[in-house]
């Protein structure tokens, strides 16, 4: 069975995130609590401020599947809607076929740390 | 209905002469306008009475004097000809001040029963440049400056004084939405002064404003001649980022703003005002980890989104000039502790602080085994909780007051008010201003 996981409308005023890291690789088969992506919401990307009102989210899986595809790297923007990756029960299972539904994960507020693509606090 | 006239008021300083801009007027004729919110302002200057005083004059480091003026009663505006005088004639201060003129009227259904409604309530407003270069002339305290301050109070009344050094949570509250605590004035029912001082470019956290606290001459001058030093040695030019970004750093380093004076023209004259009673800061911009200089061991925290108008020659000193210092939650409660006791001592100022939101709507954690313990390394709102706990423990020992915008938020919607965790919305800022307006009036524990 095919599943995939989209970037979703994680904050109401959200028009898209940005990739900070990516904690898993194609063929991995991921346990339930295994992390994917982190991403960081930036609001001023669709209200312009000086302040920016960024926030930081960790994609974690609620169930086992196997990594097939990760379509995103650091760095990357993304918007609402946008394919994130595609996961298997199966891993040879052949991918060319619709996805049955959406992949069942956890979405977390976590705190900005050195290994994200926007890099370190100084 | 009853037409009342406003008249300006009586404001003095005494040795000078208060001069006013024309009029530059924030309702339009025929508008309606609430008591309390003003409806206008005037650039003002102070000129020397007699002979020209020894030393830097009173106000010489604020370049930016503005009167804003509000009804007394709400009702709809009339405003009374040949006040506005356009151009440089709203910007320079051209005309003495005149407590009896009178610059509009106001049609309204209240019946004023003191006698006062037809004198305008003032907010006298102070913006200290970050360089004299910033002459911006485009509104209420307009420019950039690395102290704002506004102040009011009836004839005979001496403001008490808040401190804001804060981050936007913070700064949203106590200045407002045009910047110029003009909320804070309408809200507040005594005499208050309202002094703010911004994040940039080095952010107001604890062991920076215990470094200001401690720090003497000599050690400044030590400061500012390592950083001379090092950027003197350079073989490649530094940018006009790096000059601006550099400027800015030694200001902040050189002042305190908790000990700072101020003076202030009001309606009975000019009044010297003490350092601040209370002064309020934001939990949430106190860092996990901070840098500290390496040699001279002062403390440097530039924000993310401050860092990026440093030019390359500052973040490259950042970087190697300092180290990065820890920051778990026990050492943020020390530092609280020791900045309480610091205060207590110097000026006797009581410390308010802002809590941290610390749920998220925008999260559906159904399990925690995908963070790594401890959870407050990773998840924002575990950290926010233990923060609060900590200031809540600080201020049960060390009598510290904690304004709960944590539960303020959560009181009316988290998702919908502080959509980020810190930047709020109109209706949760004021209501974390009624909680700071009521906890300044009310007597100390």
């Amino acid at each position: 069975m095919i599943f995939e996981v989209s970037l979703g409308q994680i904050v109401p005023q959200m028009s898209g995130a940005t990739v900070e890291c990516v904690h898993a690789r194609p063929g991995d088969m991921l346990a339930m609590g295994s992390k994917l992506v982190d991403l960081s919401v930036d609001l001023s990307r669709a209200f312009a401020q000086e302040c920016p009102p960024v926030s930081y989210y960790r994609v974690v899986l609620r169930e086992k599947a196997c990594l097939r595809a990760l379509t995103v790297k650091p760095g990357e923007a993304l918007d609402v809607g946008e394919l994130v990756a595609l996961f298997s029960t199966d891993p040879a299972e052949p991918l060319d076929q619709t996805p049955e539904r959406a992949l069942r994960t956890t979405v977390a507020g976590i705190m900005h740390h050195e290994n994200m693509f926007s890099g370190q606090q100084l | 209905m009853t037409l009342v006239p406003l008249a300006l008021g009586p404001l003095e300083a005494t040795g000078f002469r208060i001069l006013r801009s024309g009029v530059r007027w924030l309702v339009a004729d025929g508008q309606w306008c609430e008591k309390d919110r003003p409806i206008g302002y005037f650039n003002v200057s102070l000129e020397p009475a007699g002979r020209l005083p020894v030393g830097q004059p009173r106000f010489a480091d604020e370049m930016d004097l503005q009167v804003a003026f509000a009804p007394r009663v709400s009702g709809r505006l009339k405003l009374d000809d040949g006040h506005d005088r356009g151009g440089y004639l709203n910007i320079r201060s051209i005309e003495p001040w005149d407590p009896a003129a009178r610059i509009a009227h106001v049609e309204t259904g209240e019946a004023p029963d003191d006698g006062t409604a037809t004198t305008l309530r003032l907010l006298m407003l102070a913006g200290r440049r970050m360089t004299a270069l910033a002459d911006v002339h485009s509104g209420l305290l307009p420019g950039w400056h690395s102290r704002s301050r506004g102040w009011w109070g009836e004839p005979g009344e001496t403001p008490r004084t808040l401190l804001s050094l804060g981050v936007c949570d913070v700064a949203g509250v106590v200045l407002g939405g045009q910047a110029a605590f003009t909320e804070m004035f309408e809200m507040a029912r005594g005499a208050l002064q309202m002094v703010h001082v911004p994040d940039h470019p080095i952010a107001p956290c604890v062991p920076i404003l215990i470094d200001q606290l401690e720090r003497t001459p000599a050690q400044y001058e030590a400061i500012a001649r390592d950083i001379h030093g090092h950027f003197g040695a350079l073989a490649d030019p530094l940018t006009a980022d790096d000059w601006i970004f550099l400027g800015a750093v030694l200001a902040v380093l050189k002042n305190c703003p908790i000990r700072d004076r101020h003076d202030a023209f009001t309606s009975g004259g000019l009044q010297q005002l003490g350092p601040a009673e209370a002064v309020i800061l934001s939990l949430a911009v106190e860092p996990q980890s901070i840098l500290r200089h390496r040699r001279l061991g002062y403390h440097m925290h530039v924000m993310r989104h401050h860092q990026a108008a440093a030019g390359p020659a500052v973040r490259s000193w950042l970087a190697s000039a300092f180290e990065t210092v820890k920051r778990p939650v026990e050492a943020i409660r020390r530092d609280y502790e020791t900045l309480v006791d610091l205060v207590r001592k110097q000026t006797g100022a009581r410390i308010m602080c802002l809590n941290r939101m610390s749920t998220s709507g925008h999260e559906d954690i159904a399990s925690y085994l995908g963070f790594d313990a401890p959870l407050s390394d990773t998840l924002s709102t575990v950290a926010a909780k233990e923060m609060n706990v900590m200031l809540s423990e600080v201020a049960a020992s060390h009598g510290l007051d904690v304004i709960d915008l944590d539960a303020a938020a959560a009181e009316i919607g988290g998702a919908e008010h502080v959509p980020d965790g810190i930047h709020q919305s109109g209706l949760l800022q004021t209501i974390l201003r009624r909680e700071i307006l009521d906890l300044l009036e009310a007597p100390r524990a």
